[in-house]
């Protein structure tokens, strides 16, 4: 009687562990999956465009020397008032909206 | 002045034109030397008699405020029209970039002169309306040729 009181009780408890066990494995299924939130360094950036000369252009030539890069932009200046007049002289769509060999802009 | 009158002094008889100058004083600067800063109060105008003087604006690059030169005045150019038309406040910086002599015009000084010579007063107010209007057309068509820049890159 003592043994198969013994056994009941064993199994009673496997039963019990079991169950737990199966439980903890089966916990996560039912909920919503969570995406990773990209952070904001790795979210596109809509730059503000800049007047007469890209900021963005300007920040991507790192490796000129400033005072080459003040020469870069006072000779866009140049051109573009060159082009400017030019326009004023023979005022057409084409002559306003004319090509410019400003490095600044290519 | 290497052809004839200042462009100020255009259509001015010479002797109203030697009278406008005997009213002016004469700056000299040496090479690195500011006219005026951006800002500064306008009392007087600037006639380039010889040398070069060079106009800027502050810009900001790589994090720090260079003046970007935008404009430069030659032998017989005005500047520093700020001075005739309010809130008479330099928006420009003016230096010399080699040894320049100007004819400086106080405002004081012309406003007298003129209101006792109205005809002389009304054509030099002519020629300060051509200064000022092609300079506000040629920034129009810069400004109009970014605009166009921007429009493009936002398309892709």
């Amino acid at each position: 009687m003592e043994m198969l009181l013994m056994v009941a009780a064993m199994s009673l408890f496997g039963v019990a562990v079991s169950g737990i066990l199966f439980a903890a494995a089966t916990r996560s299924e039912g909920e919503p999956v969570r995406q990773p939130e990209a952070r904001p360094a790795e979210r596109p950036v809509l730059a503000a465009p800049g007047f007469f000369v890209d900021e963005r252009v300007i920040q991507a030539r790192p490796g000129i020397p400033i005072e080459a890069l003040l020469l870069q932009i006072e000779r866009h200046v140049a051109l573009e008032q060159a082009a400017a007049e030019s326009f004023l002289h023979a005022p057409t769509s084409q002559s306003l909206h004319s090509h410019t060999l400003s490095p600044l802009v290519h | 002045m290497p052809n004839g009158q200042p462009d100020l002094l255009t259509g001015v008889g010479d002797v109203d034109a030697a009278e406008v100058k005997a009213l002016a004083r004469r700056v000299t600067l040496a090479p690195g030397d500011v006219l005026f800063n951006l800002g500064d109060a306008a009392d007087s105008l600037y006639i380039v008699e010889r040398g070069r003087v060079a106009l800027s604006l502050p810009m900001q690059v790589r994090g720090r405020v260079e003046d970007v030169q935008i404009e430069e005045r030659m032998p017989g150019q005005a500047l520093g029209w700020s001075a005739l038309i309010p809130p008479h406040r330099f928006t420009l910086k003016a230096t010399a970039p080699l040894t320049t002599d100007v004819l400086a015009l106080a405002r004081a000084a012309l406003l007298e002169h003129f209101a006792a010579r109205p005809a002389l007063g009304y054509a030099v107010a002519l020629n300060v309306a051509a200064i000022v209007g092609q300079r506000l057309q040629v920034f129009q068509a810069m400004w109009l040729r970014e605009i166009q820049r921007v429009v493009q890159m936002s398309r892709g």
